[in-house]
C-alpha cells in the first residue's frame, strides 16, 4: 500500500486531519486515565469484607433507658430469633459491623515499653501502638460471620464479660493486626496493652475488615472481644441460606416484637447485609458510573467526528475515488485507501495521546492521590482506539468504495 | 454588511444539514457537561450564611504547651489542625469581649432522652456553645428564647433544641419548660430552633462539612456540658504537662485545645483592631524553646473555607472530566465546521472575486459557527437541568444543592456564544484564505 499518495492528499486537508489527530490525542489522554480511575475505584469497592456477607440479616432493636435487664431480654430474643425456621445461627452486637460506619477503636500498645514510650510523648507515632477497630458480641460470632480461625481457639463461655465497665481477659485479632503488632513472631499468648489492662490474645482470624475504611494499609486491623453487648438497644445478626433473608427479616421483627413488645424494631433499620454495605460504597459506585459514562461518552463524540469528517471526505473527492476506479482500482483497493489513511490520522493522534496520558496521569497523582499509570494501559488504549477508527471510518469507506467509475467522466 | 453576512450565515447552515445538526448536538453534549459540574461547583462555593457570613471570622491564638511534633498520626492518617483555642483562652476572650459578638464552640455527641426516659435519640449531634452564638448566626428560634451570659458563667442546665427533635421526644413542637437528659444530666429546654444545617458546616469541620442529614440538633451552653460530662470529641494538640489519665487518645478538657472561637467584626477597622489585640495576646502567653510559628490568626469565613479544602474532590474533578469534554467537542466541531466550509470552497471563491474583502467572508462563517453554538447553548439547556436532576438523585449530602440559578443560567448562554465564536475562528480563517481565482476555474 503506497502511503507517498495518502501523506500528500492529507497534506492538502491540513487544519482538519491535525483537528482530528488532536481529537485522538485527548480522547486517548483521558480515556487512558479515566479507565485508570474506574479499575482502582472498582479494585476500591470490591474490598472483601472476610465475612459471609451473602447469609447474613441484620435487625436493630431499641429499648428504653428504663430497661434494667438487657440480658434476659437478649437471651429471650436470641432464642426466638434461633427458633425461626431458617436461621442458623444468630448472635447480638453493640453496633459495630464492617461497613456499617459505627466504629468504636482503641489504642493498644504490643508490649510494656512502648506503651511507656506512647504516654510519655502523647502520641503513638513510632512507637509500634496502634489503634485497631473492636467488635464486641455474644457468644458465636466467629461462627455466625463465617469467619475463619487460623490459629489458636475460640472463646470458651467463661471468657465472657458483660458490658463495657470491664475489659475481657482475651481477644482475637486479625492476621494483619498480628503481622503489624508482633512481626514475624507467633501472636497467640502475647499480651496487648490497653489502657490500664493486659488482654492475651488467643486466637487469630484470617480476614475482618473495619467498620470504616481509611487506608488500605489499616483497613483490616480488627480485635474481637468476648463482651455482650449491655445496653437497652443492640444489633441483632442472623446467618441463613442467602433466599431466606427477606422472609427472616420478617419474621424476626414479628418475634422480636411478640417476645417483649416494649421495644422499637425500625423497619428502615433492618436490612441484609449486603444492602448495608452497598450503602456505604455509595459515593464509590455512583462516580464509577459517572466515569465510565464519562469515558463511553469521549469515545462516542470522537468516533462521530471521525464518521462525519470521513464522509465528508469522501463526498469531496467523489471524483478522484471516480478516476481512480475507471484507471483500474478495485473496490477492495478504495476500501483500504481510506482505512489506512484513517489509520495514520489515528496513529499519529495516539502517539501524541500517550504522551498527554502521562502528563494528566501526573497532574492526577498530585492533586488527586492517584497512583502513577501502569505502562500496559497505554497499547491496550491505542489498540482500542485504533478499533475505534476503522470501525468509525467502516461505513463511509464501504459508500466511497461504492462511488461507479463512471462519476470521473461526467461533469462536477 | 452585518445583516447581510448573517443572512448567508444562516442560509449556510441549510446546506448540508446533517453536519449542522452533528454539530449542534456535540455543542450542546458538551456545553450541558460543562454546566452541571458548573452549577454544582458554584453552589458548594457558596457563603454558608448568607448575610452574616461576611462578617465572621475565626480567631484563633496558638497557645498550646508542646513540642511542635507533628500532630499525632493515627491508623496513618493525620489529622488536620482545625484550629481551635483552650478553655482558659477562650474564657479570657469572651470576657474581654473586644467583637461585637463572639462564640465559642464546640461539637459533642450525647443521648438526649425525656427526662423519665420514656423516649431516646441516640447519638444525637450538640453543640457546646455561648449565649450569643444563636443571634450571632442567625438561628431562628420558633419558641422561647436562648441562654443568657448569666447564665453562661452560672453554668446553668439549659438547652436549645430543634423542633424536629422536640417532635420525636414530645410529640409536639412547642416544649419550652420541660426537662430532657443528655446522657444521664437533666437539661432545662428555654428554646426551640428551626432545624440550622448551614452548607458547608464550616464552624464544625472536624465533624462534617457537607451533610443532607447530619446537624445539631441540640445547643447548650459549653460549661454546662462540660459538668454533664460531656467530653469533646477530638482536640487539636495538647499541653505536654497534661497527666494522662485515662486512655492515650482521651481529650482532657483544661489542657487541650478543642474550642473553636468565632467572633462577628463588622468594618475592616474593627477586623484590624481585633487581628492587632490577638497579636498582642499571643505574645503574652509564656514562650517555649525554639517555636518560631506563627502565633495568632484571624480567618474569614471565604479564607476558612478555601484553606480547609472543604470543596470535594469530586466536585472538581467533575468540573475537569466536563471541561476537557467541552474541550473535545469543541475541537471535534471546529473539524466538522472546517469541513463545511471547505466543501463551499466555490462559492466563497465566486463571493470573493465579486470583491468581497477576506474580513467579510470571516465574519459570514464566524457568525455561521455562532449560531450552530447558540443552537447548541438552547438545546443544553434542557440537558443541564436533566443532568442536575441526575446529579440530586445521588444522595451525597452536597449534591442536594445541585440546582441552576439565574447566575448560571446567563453563564450558560455566554459560554455558548463564547465557545462559538473560538470554534469558528479557525475554520472561519481558513475559509477566509481560499484562493477565488482557483475555485472559479472549473473544478
Amino acid at each position: 500500500m503506497q502511503l507517498r499518495p495518502i501523506l500528500s492528499t492529507l497534506r492538502r486537508h491540513k487544519l482538519t486531519a491535525s483537528l482530528l489527530l488532536l481529537q485522538v490525542a485527548f480522547t486517548c489522554a483521558i480515556v487512558c486515565n479515566v479507565v485508570f480511575m474506574v479499575v482502582q475505584r472498582i479494585e476500591r469497592v470490591s474490598v472483601p469484607s472476610g465475612i459471609a456477607e451473602a447469609e447474613l440479616s441484620i435487625i436493630h432493636s431499641s429499648g428504653f433507658a428504663g430497661d434494667d435487664n438487657p440480658q434476659a431480654r437478649q437471651a429471650t430474643d436470641l432464642a426466638a430469633l434461633r427458633a425461626i425456621r431458617g436461621v442458623r445461627s444468630a448472635v447480638a452486637v453493640s453496633s459495630a459491623l464492617p461497613l456499617s460506619r459505627s466504629d468504636s477503636s482503641y489504642g493498644i500498645c504490643p508490649d510494656a515499653s512502648s506503651m511507656k514510650r506512647a504516654m510519655q510523648q502523647r502520641s503513638p507515632a513510632g512507637t509500634g501502638c496502634l489503634q485497631p477497630s473492636m467488635y464486641d458480641g455474644t457468644a458465636g460470632l466467629i461462627e455466625t460471620f463465617g469467619l475463619r480461625l487460623v490459629a489458636g481457639r475460640d472463646f470458651t463461655p467463661d471468657d465472657y464479660v458483660i458490658g463495657d465497665a470491664h475489659k475481657p481477659p482475651v481477644v482475637i485479632i486479625t492476621r494483619a493486626l498480628a503481622q503489624r503488632l508482633y512481626p514475624g513472631q507467633n501472636p497467640l499468648g502475647k499480651s496487648i496493652y490497653l489502657d490500664n489492662a493486659m488482654i492475651r490474645v488467643v486466637g487469630v482470624v484470617d480476614r475482618l475488615l473495619r467498620p470504616s475504611l481509611r487506608t488500605p494499609a489499616v483497613d483490616g486491623d480488627s480485635m474481637i472481644w468476648p463482651q455482650k453487648p449491655d445496653r437497652p438497644w443492640v444489633t441483632y445478626v442472623l446467618r441463613s441460606a442467602p433466599e431466606d433473608r427477606a422472609r427472616i427479616l420478617r419474621e424476626g421483627r414479628a418475634a422480636l416484637l411478640a417476645a417483649s413488645p416494649n421495644r422499637l424494631v425500625n423497619p428502615e433499620r433492618m436490612e441484609p447485609y449486603t444492602e448495608m454495605r452497598a450503602r456505604f460504597f455509595q459515593r464509590d459506585t455512583t462516580m464509577i458510573g459517572l466515569l465510565v459514562a464519562a469515558g463511553l461518552g469521549l469515545l462516542f463524540v470522537t468516533a462521530l467526528g471521525i464518521a462525519g469528517l470521513a464522509n465528508f471526505w469522501v463526498q469531496q473527492r467523489a471524483r478522484s475515488i471516480g478516476i481512480r476506479r475507471a484507471i483500474g482500482a478495485t473496490r477492495g483497493d478504495i476500501l483500504r485507501y481510506f482505512q489506512t489513511e484513517n489509520f495514520l490520522i489515528v496513529g499519529g493522534g495516539i502517539v501524541l495521546g500517550i504522551l498527554l496520558a502521562f502528563v494528566l496521569n501526573m497532574v492526577l497523582m498530585q492533586h488527586y492521590e492517584l497512583p502513577r499509570l501502569p505502562l500496559f494501559y497505554l497499547p491496550v488504549g491505542a489498540l482500542m482506539l485504533w478499533l475505534l477508527g476503522q470501525f468509525a471510518v467502516l461505513s463511509p469507506a464501504l459508500r466511497a468504495a461504492a462511488v461507479p467509475p463512471v462519476v470521473a467522466v461526467r461533469s462536477a | 454588511m452585518f445583516r447581510y453576512s448573517f443572512e448567508l450565515a444562516m442560509h449556510g447552515l441549510r446546506r448540508f444539514p446533517r453536519t449542522t445538526l452533528l454539530a449542534v448536538l456535540t455543542v450542546a453534549l458538551g456545553l450541558a457537561t460543562s454546566m452541571t459540574t458548573l452549577a454544582l461547583l458554584h453552589m458548594l462555593s457558596a457563603d454558608p450564611l448568607p448575610g452574616r457570613g461576611q462578617h465572621l471570622y475565626l480567631a484563633w491564638v496558638d497557645t498550646v504547651q508542646a513540642k511542635l511534633a507533628d500532630y499525632p498520626s493515627l491508623n496513618g492518617v493525620t489529622a488536620k489542625n482545625y484550629r481551635r483555642i483552650k478553655l482558659a483562652d477562650a474564657q479570657t476572650l469572651l470576657q474581654a469581649h473586644r467583637a461585637t459578638q463572639q462564640a465559642a464552640l464546640a461539637g459533642l455527641d450525647a443521648d438526649v432522652s425525656t427526662a423519665d426516659g420514656d423516649h431516646v435519640q441516640q447519638g444525637q449531634s450538640l453543640l457546646g456553645t455561648t449565649s450569643e452564638f444563636v443571634p450571632m448566626f442567625g438561628v431562628a428560634l420558633r419558641y422561647g428564647r436562648s441562654w443568657s451570659a448569666a447564665e453562661d458563667d452560672a453554668r446553668a442546665p439549659v438547652a436549645v433544641i430543634d423542633v424536629d427533635l422536640a417532635q420525636k421526644l414530645f410529640g409536639t413542637g412547642n416544649v419550652v419548660g420541660r426537662s430532657i437528659r443528655l446522657d444521664q444530666t437533666v437539661f432545662r429546654v428555654i428554646g426551640v430552633s428551626a432545624p440550622f444545617a448551614p452548607q458547608p458546616h464550616f464552624y464544625g469541620l472536624d465533624r462534617w462539612a457537607f451533610s443532607g442529614s447530619d446537624l445539631e440538633n441540640v445547643f447548650v451552653p459549653y460549661t454546662a456540658a462540660l459538668d454533664a460530662g460531656l467530653m469533646p470529641g477530638s482536640a487539636d494538640g495538647c499541653d505536654a504537662s497534661t497527666k494522662g489519665h485515662g486512655s492515650l487518645f482521651d481529650v482532657d478538657p483544661a489542657d487541650c485545645a478543642w474550642l473553636g472561637y468565632w467572633v462577628q467584626l463588622d468594618t475592616p477597622r474593627q477586623v484590624a483592631d481585633y487581628r492587632g489585640y490577638l497579636d498582642h495576646y499571643a505574645t503574652q502567653q509564656p514562650a517555649l524553646e525554639g517555636r518560631t510559628r506563627q502565633k495568632a490568626q484571624l480567618h474569614s469565613v471565604s479564607e476558612w473555607l478555601t484553606q480547609q479544602n472543604v470543596v470535594p474532590d469530586n466536585a472538581r474533578m467533575n468540573v475537569w472530566l466536563a471541561g476537557s469534554f467541552l474541550l473535545l467537542c469543541m475541537v471535534n466541531v471546529a473539524g466538522l465546521l472546517t469541513a463545511k466550509f471547505l466543501r463551499r470552497s466555490a462559492e466563497i471563491g465566486i463571493r470573493r472575486a465579486l470583491g468581497a474583502p477576506r474580513g467579510a467572508v470571516f465574519m459570514q462563517h464566524v457568525l455561521e459557527a455562532t449560531v450552530v453554538s447558540a443552537l447548541g447553548g438552547v438545546l443544553a439547556l434542557p440537558l443541564t437541568l436533566l443532568g442536575l436532576w441526575i446529579l440530586r438523585m445521588q444522595d451525597q449530602g452536597f449534591t442536594d444543592l445541585a440546582r441552576l440559578d439565574p447566575v448560571m443560567f446567563g453563564g450558560l448562554f455566554v459560554l455558548a456564544l463564547a465557545v462559538g465564536v473560538l470554534v469558528g475562528v479557525l475554520p472561519a480563517w481558513r475559509a477566509s484564505t481560499v484562493e477565488p481565482g482557483l475555485q472559479v476555474k472549473s473544478t
